[in-house]
């Protein structure tokens, strides 16, 4: 009981975080709703909320409405529709199952990736590093595989090709936040402004090597690598038709219980906690600083590059310019609401995958644009970094933030 | 190696003299090999011609014609490096080679550009101006990075201040024009308008920062995501299907009287856009505020040592406010310039890092309004010339040449041109008794 109440308590300013800022993008929905908002002299009703059948179907509108509308796509783009799930089930048929289970398989789907660049966020936070080049990371890895994918195409068995590919990712993924971490133990570069330089790097260096025609699928004009699907494709889960899950997602898992493992359980885990937490006190016990940062910093790219190996050679099959997309934000939202913790990651990427999912279809259905989500997150890491406001808002008495939160800020940090 | 060790006590001043001297050394010798690669560079190309044109007294008008080769340039750029290597290995860490560094960057620069139009005339009259331009809105950031840190404050957030400025800018001045028809009156709302909402976004990032004591990389993420999302969410929500609230009037070069005439200066300096004109205003004004005025000590102290400005009565709180809103409304402007004076409206994460590169012309800079404003002109050298040899159809990949001023400011960032210190409180919350 008292577990269950300390839980609770710990997880009171997350989900209220989580509340508020979909309160905020409620508002920010209405207030630009200006076709609705046009009415409010003349018919508030209409305006604000109206509801009415058509054609036999409910059709909601008015700028209230609209926010009805915006989530209510939302949840059933992440979740499907739980009837339908139940009437497919009971009748067997294969594809009548596949078309209702996607919605949550694609939950899952978007949430491998979260999960590999919010454990990559975690893990650098707890050495003190704040990486936001989570999405440069996954994008070097992805291009990684790619290369190793196509080059290898026909050589060797396509169970090599995937180990090679995932490896290539992870290795690339990892130097490229190995860089960052060098630069900051070696001459104090803060790693926000290189891991930001190195993400735009990163989309120029991929945008540079689908020029290739090797890497560019046949025919296309616009630059977006071949399918590797034929090449190459990681298992599914479950098989079914348009079903996408494959045990990319069972490894994001396992990693997960492997930073957990590496943080709390080993000594270079101990170390990498000390220094973010106290980088001088972490010296002064003989532990090396800068070797940690390092450290934190390729494991950190090696988690992001592995999730895009994943990605490019499983779920979405080729690699495109705009395929980390809005995951590098996100993976930072995600890590900060979950306190750092691995198992928390997990958790928490299973919302923001929701969340993303559910968006898609929100902006095929409803209108409002995806982007809505990346205020949203903001919000969210804000509201996180602040519980101070939390608790105004709610009127609440919220536990003390987290000592991993307050362990992001650096001691003796240098000036940027 | 003893005898440096008996001559330089190993206390805490003594250390940092000897760092002094080694970063000395390595930035002699790294003078030195520009000053070989240029030689080296030289040796084969002195059969390409390279031609430069600088417009007398107005565009299209009469020119002047640098008519030389390659190898020329090449050689020239060698013995200005050589110049400076020289003073820099006999002079030691007493030598002040942050001003010298122009005698080896400009030179090197034009015989790289030489090098690479191979053989092609090009305008440098436009090639400056356009630098000038593209520098502006990073000098502008650089100087409202300028002010918050003196002030103790990190601004990350100088990028998102800036997307917020060049989103309101354009919508506001849109709206505007189509109400009134007044070109200067929509131009001069817009860009108030502008200043007005970054300034308050600096507000919110103070305020995050002292009043809840966020981590200050932290608040200015948060704000860094949520004006890509808010200002990308409202571009496709409405701007995207109602393109005249996103149609703002283009602001326009503007002949500075009298000024504009000088030859060959002129064309460069002063028949731009009126952004460059209150660039070179504001850094004088800044460096003037900073340097010579009460207020400037203040701000410096809050930066430096917080708890001594206390001491003696500041309000380190209200002083670290009020550089963050001044830094706001400079980004606002800054951000305006994008949106109003060089694409004609606003794209979605049109900054594309030029917050982040003002910071890196910061740090180059020194935290020197000057210092920023030439280390900003470099950045904007580098996109002028990108520009130009696109259009040129110069050889080299578009992508590898874009991706210049991000790996420029990673190599300035992790000072591999020369340490600098910052302000030594910047980044750290202060308790205010």
């Amino acid at each position: 009981m008292n577990r269950l109440k300390a839980f609770l308590r710990r997880a009171a300013v997350p989900a209220l975080s989580v509340v508020t800022a979909l309160l905020v993008g409620a508002i920010v929905i209405v207030l630009t709703d200006f076709e609705a908002l046009a009415e409010i002299g003349s018919d508030p009703a209409r305006a604000l909320f109206w509801v009415e059948t058509v054609n036999g179907k409910t059709v909601i509108s008015g700028a209230l409405g609209g926010v009805v509308n915006a989530y209510g796509a939302m949840l059933s783009g992440a979740f499907g529709d739980p009837g339908r799930i139940i009437t497919a089930l009971q009748t067997g048929k294969e594809r009548d199952i596949a078309t209702a289970i996607r919605p949550l398989t694609e939950t899952l789907v978007a949430t491998m990736p979260l999960i590999f660049t919010g454990l990559a966020v975690a893990i650098s936070f707890r050495a003190g590093m704040f990486n936001i080049g989570g999405g440069g990371q996954l994008m070097i890895g992805a291009l990684g595989a790619t290369i190793t994918a196509i080059m290898l195409a026909g050589q060797v068995p396509s169970p090599v090709i995937l180990i090679a590919a995932l490896t290539v990712a992870t290795l690339a993924g990892g130097f490229w936040g190995f860089i960052p971490g060098f630069l900051k133990a070696r001459t104090g570069a803060h790693e926000v402004i290189t891991t930001i330089m190195l993400n735009y790097i990163a989309a120029l260096v991929v945008f540079f090597a689908l020029r290739s025609p090797t890497l560019r699928a046949a025919g296309s004009t616009s630059p977006v690598s071949k399918n590797l699907s034929p090449i190459v494709d990681v298992p599914n889960i479950i098989n079914l038709p348009n079903i996408r899950l494959d045990y990319g997602f069972v490894v994001a898992l396992l990693m997960a219980v492997a930073v957990s493992w590496l943080l709390f359980r080993t000594t270079k885990g101990f170390e990498l906690r000390a220094s973010g937490f106290n980088l001088t006190a972490a010296r002064y016990a003989g532990m090396s600083a800068g070797g940690s940062m390092m450290l934190a910093m390729a494991l950190s790219g090696a988690l992001a590059g592995m999730g895009g190996g994943f990605m490019v050679i499983g779920t979405v099959g080729q690699l495109t310019l705009d395929l980390s997309g809005s995951i590098g934000f996100t993976a930072i939202a995600l890590a900060l609401l979950a306190g750092l913790r691995p198992s928390g990651v997990v958790m928490a990427a299973l919302l923001f995958g929701a969340l993303t999912n559910g968006g898609k279809l929100m902006g095929v259905q409803s209108g409002i644009p995806f982007d809505l989500l990346v205020f949203i997150m903001a919000l969210v890491i804000m509201f996180v970094a602040a519980p101070g406001l939390i608790r105004s808002i709610w009127r609440v008495k919220v536990a003390k933030p987290a000592p991993e939160i307050a362990a992001v800020t650096p001691t003796g940090a240098p000036t940027v | 190696m003893t005898a440096a060790a008996v001559a330089v006590p190993a206390t805490g001043e003594g250390l940092a003299a000897r760092r002094a001297l080694r970063d000395a050394r390595i930035r002699g010798v790294a003078f030195a090999v520009l000053g070989v690669i240029a030689v080296y560079l030289a040796t084969s190309s002195f059969a390409i011609p390279a031609s430069f044109s600088l417009w007398i007294q107005q565009q299209g008008g009469d020119s002047a014609v640098l008519q030389t080769t390659v190898g020329t340039l090449w050689v020239v750029a060698a013995v200005g490096s050589a110049i400076v290597a020289a003073l820099q290995l006999i002079r030691g860490a007493a030598f002040r080679w942050r001003p010298w560094l122009f005698v080896v960057i400009a030179p090197w620069l034009l015989a790289l550009l030489a090098n690479l139009l191979s053989g092609k005339p090009a305008i440098l009259t436009n090639v400056i101006a356009g630098s000038l331009e593209l520098a502006t809105p990073i000098a502008m950031a650089a100087l409202a990075g300028i002010l918050s840190e003196r002030s103790g404050m990190l601004n990350i957030a100088l990028e998102g201040k800036m997307l917020i400025g060049a989103f309101t800018a354009s919508v506001v001045s849109s709206l505007v024009y189509i109400t009134t028809g007044n070109v200067l009156l929509a131009t001069i709302v817009g860009v108030a308008a502008a200043m007005a909402a970054a300034g308050l976004t600096g507000l919110l990032l103070a305020w995050l920062g002292i009043r809840h004591k966020v981590d200050q990389i932290i608040a200015g993420t948060v704000i860094n995501i949520g004006a890509i999302g808010i200002t990308n969410f409202i571009f496709l929500r409405v701007l995207q299907h109602n393109t005249e609230f996103n149609s703002p009037p283009s602001v326009e070069p503007m002949r500075l009287p009298l000024l504009a005439d000088l030859p060959v200066i002129g064309p460069i300096l002063f028949s731009a856009k009126p952004y460059v004109y209150v660039g070179y205003i504001l850094v004088i004004f800044l460096t003037y505020m900073i340097y010579r005025t009460r207020w400037g000590l203040r701000l410096r102290a809050s930066g430096e040592k917080p708890a001594a400005a206390g001491t003696v009565g500041i309000n380190v709180l209200a002083i670290r406010y009020r550089a963050i809103f001044f830094a706001g409304l400079i980004s606002g402007l800054a951000g305006s310039y994008l949106s109003l004076a060089t694409a004609g409206s606003f794209q979605m994460e049109m900054t594309a890092g030029k917050g982040f590169i003002g910071l890196a012309a910061m740090i180059f800079g020194a935290w020197h309004p000057i210092g920023a404003f030439f280390a900003a002109l470099v950045f904007g050298f580098a996109d002028a010339v990108q520009s130009l040899l696109s259009i040129l159809g110069v050889g080299v990949a578009p992508q590898l040449l874009a991706s210049v001023p991000y790996v420029v400011t990673i190599v300035v960032v992790a000072g591999v041109v020369g340490r600098v210190r910052g302000p030594a409180s910047a980044g750290q919350p202060y308790e205010q008794g």
